[in-house]
């Protein structure tokens, strides 16, 4: 329940607005487009990629990807590198994005979590299909929300992978 | 068609190693036989089964087995394989059991391997079954640990595990010292890295210190163009700590040193390394000094090796607690697993900074790991051309080598690594001759 008394950042957010945030945000990684996508981030954000089911320690923990910013940025210019021999080959994704829900909102601030499922083919020499669901921290900026965690649980985060040139 | 020993001593010069090695099949299954399941291999480490009944499943190249912690507190490797039909008797990665159940008709062995029950017994009257002879229980292999590192061996044939591992045995005892309390515990789980090449390009690899200003040069730069965006006075980041020494210089690479000694074994670096100019962790030395002094904790500090190699299924990095275990699959497939550890005393900082080091480095998502796999891709293609039979290793033959104890000790940009394992490979793939004599 909302105290009336209590000042509210805004209204809670419908399922469409936070759809067109994630829409937007896996549009950018298929575009390759690494520098508009960090910008969706808050300067304390982080991309998550357990390595195990339900796993809750990020740091005292082995992960698949745990980047804070600056491994964004150096990622951003890995990727530009003319001399990346893995990047040679050119790197495409098509995300798909359902099952959109809000499992929480705070009305004093305004920042929310979002959980959604998704499947994503990447084609970097053959193909791979990675599936399994996000859950979106998004902190409310006055004007927008910005992420300040991106949580990628894939279905298979235990089996072994092959590289993973991109975020997914 | 079945190799000779003479077409099998044909592959390996002095300089020289031919391309098949990587790509024939038939030499792959050789090696499977003659080598990894003929000598030491890494299983795992006493601290991922400390209770009775734990256990961990893994295969010594072709095999699967179980290692077990008995009801002694003794560690058990068996066959995984049950002693009526064959079927894999523990299907998890790891678990705890008072007891093996077979899933398909219920032979049940202890940790040990006897088997204590089979269901229905009437019918085995006048057979030649009998529930007390070893024949029907889960065949045991020979195993040793070397300070909490467990290893088997399928042949009974050879040395024991100390001789085996030999001077280069001074990697783990490094790794180990490093811990304020002299103990090291795996934590954090398992990465698993498919690698679709042959599992020598990755263990060649390992001590090559002329690919990383190439292969990794990308990174090294993406690094320091961060760094120059990075505001006047603002803090190193334990990122650009780890991933920048990727794109070193050749001198320092030269500095580093090789070693190499018996049985393949050999690793990089001694006073410097790619490790040796980390940042400092809060409350690290002050643990270390209270326990072992200043000089001990100077001397054990002082040695900063990269990768060591316990050919052919280990490779360690004692400086940032890591482990790689290399298992083959197949010809042109291999699985690497990276695992952690913390060294008991330290601060949790210690550990997080292990854990972002195989992140960065180690992982599925590593930027370095990627090129060095690119690489393994390109070789394992172009090695199907021919365009030249040979895979050339002349690097510094012969000179800037110098005895160390019983290993050999080198400039860091040596091939003597390749030339020393390739040594220790032709010595398995043609030691038991017998066979193919007749």
């Amino acid at each position: 329940m909302t105290n009336p008394a209590m000042k509210q950042a805004r209204n809670c957010p419908d399922v469409a607005e936070l759809t067109n945030l994630l829409y937007r945000e896996a549009d950018f990684l298929d575009q390759t487009n690494l520098r508009a996508w960090i910008d969706l981030f808050t300067e304390d954000g982080a991309y998550w990629m357990p390595v195990e089911a339900g796993q809750e320690d990020p740091i005292n923990h082995i992960s698949i990807f745990y980047d804070d910013k600056a491994m964004m940025q150096i990622r951003q210019h890995n990727l530009d590198h003319a001399r990346a021999p893995s990047k040679e080959t050119e790197v495409r994704s098509s995300h798909i994005i359902g099952n959109v829900r809000l499992v929480d909102f705070d009305a004093e601030t305004g920042n929310c979590t979002v959980k959604s499922n998704f499947q994503a083919a990447v084609y970097y020499g053959g193909q791979t299909l990675y599936a399994g669901s996000y859950t979106h921290d998004l902190v409310w900026t006055g004007d927008k929300y910005l992420i300040r965690r991106k949580r990628v649980d894939l279905i298979n985060c235990d089996a072994s992978h092959s590289t993973m040139v991109i975020y997914i | 068609m079945t190799k000779t020993l003479q077409d099998i001593k044909k592959l390996v010069e002095p300089t020289r190693i031919h391309r098949t090695i990587y790509t024939d099949p038939e030499i792959f299954d050789l090696e499977m036989e003659r080598i990894f399941e003929n000598t030491w291999i890494y299983l795992g480490h006493e601290s991922q089964i400390r209770e009775a009944g734990d256990y961990l499943t893994v295969n010594i190249g072709r095999r699967p087995v179980i290692m077990v912690r008995g009801k002694e507190g003794e560690i058990n490797v068996l066959h995984n394989q049950c002693a009526h039909r064959g079927a894999k008797v523990a299907g998890k990665k790891c678990g705890n059991v008072r007891a093996f159940r077979c899933c398909y008709h219920g032979w049940t062995f202890k940790t040990d391997g006897k088997l204590i029950g089979v269901p229905h017994k009437v019918g085995y009257e006048q057979t030649d079954f009998d529930i007390n002879d070893p024949a029907f229980s889960l065949k045991k292999i020979r195993s040793e640990s070397y300070r909490g590192f467990v290893f088997a061996n399928l042949s009974a044939d050879g040395p024991d595990l100390r001789t085996f591992l030999g001077d280069a045995a001074s990697s783990i005892d490094n790794m180990i010292d490093r811990a304020p309390d002299g103990e090291l515990e795996i934590t954090g789980g398992v990465l698993r890295f498919h690698h679709n090449c042959n599992w020598k390009l990755f263990v060649d690899n390992l001590n090559d210190t002329m690919h990383p200003m190439v292969t990794h040069q990308s990174v090294g730069d993406a690094c320091q163009a961060y760094v120059d965006e990075l505001p006047e006075g603002a803090p190193k980041t334990h990122e650009a700590d780890i991933i920048s020494p990727f794109g070193s210089s050749y001198k320092l690479f030269d500095e580093m040193g090789v070693s190499v000694g018996p049985n393949g074994h050999g690793f990089t670096g001694g006073a410097t390394s790619i490790h040796s100019n980390y940042m400092d962790i809060p409350g690290y030395m002050e643990a270390m000094h209270k326990a072992y002094g200043e000089q001990k904790t100077r001397d054990i500090l002082s040695v900063n090796r990269h990768n060591t190699i316990y050919y052919p299924s280990l490779t360690i990095k004692g400086a940032i607690q890591s482990i790689r275990i290399v298992r083959p699959v197949a010809v042109n497939e291999t699985e690497i697993e990276t695992w952690t550890f913390r060294l008991k005393g330290a601060p949790d900082e210690m550990l997080q900074r292990t854990m972002l080091y195989s992140r960065l480095i180690n992982s599925p998502s590593s930027m370095v790991g990627a090129d060095d796999l690119e690489a393994y891709r390109r070789l394992q293609a172009g090695l199907q051309s021919g365009g030249t039979e040979w895979v050339n290793m002349s690097r510094f033959i012969g000179r800037e080598e110098h005895p160390d104890g019983n290993m050999t000790r080198a400039i860091g940009t040596s091939d003597i690594s390749l030339r020393n394992q390739y040594h220790a490979w032709l010595d398995y793939m043609t030691r038991n001759t017998q066979k193919e004599v007749a």
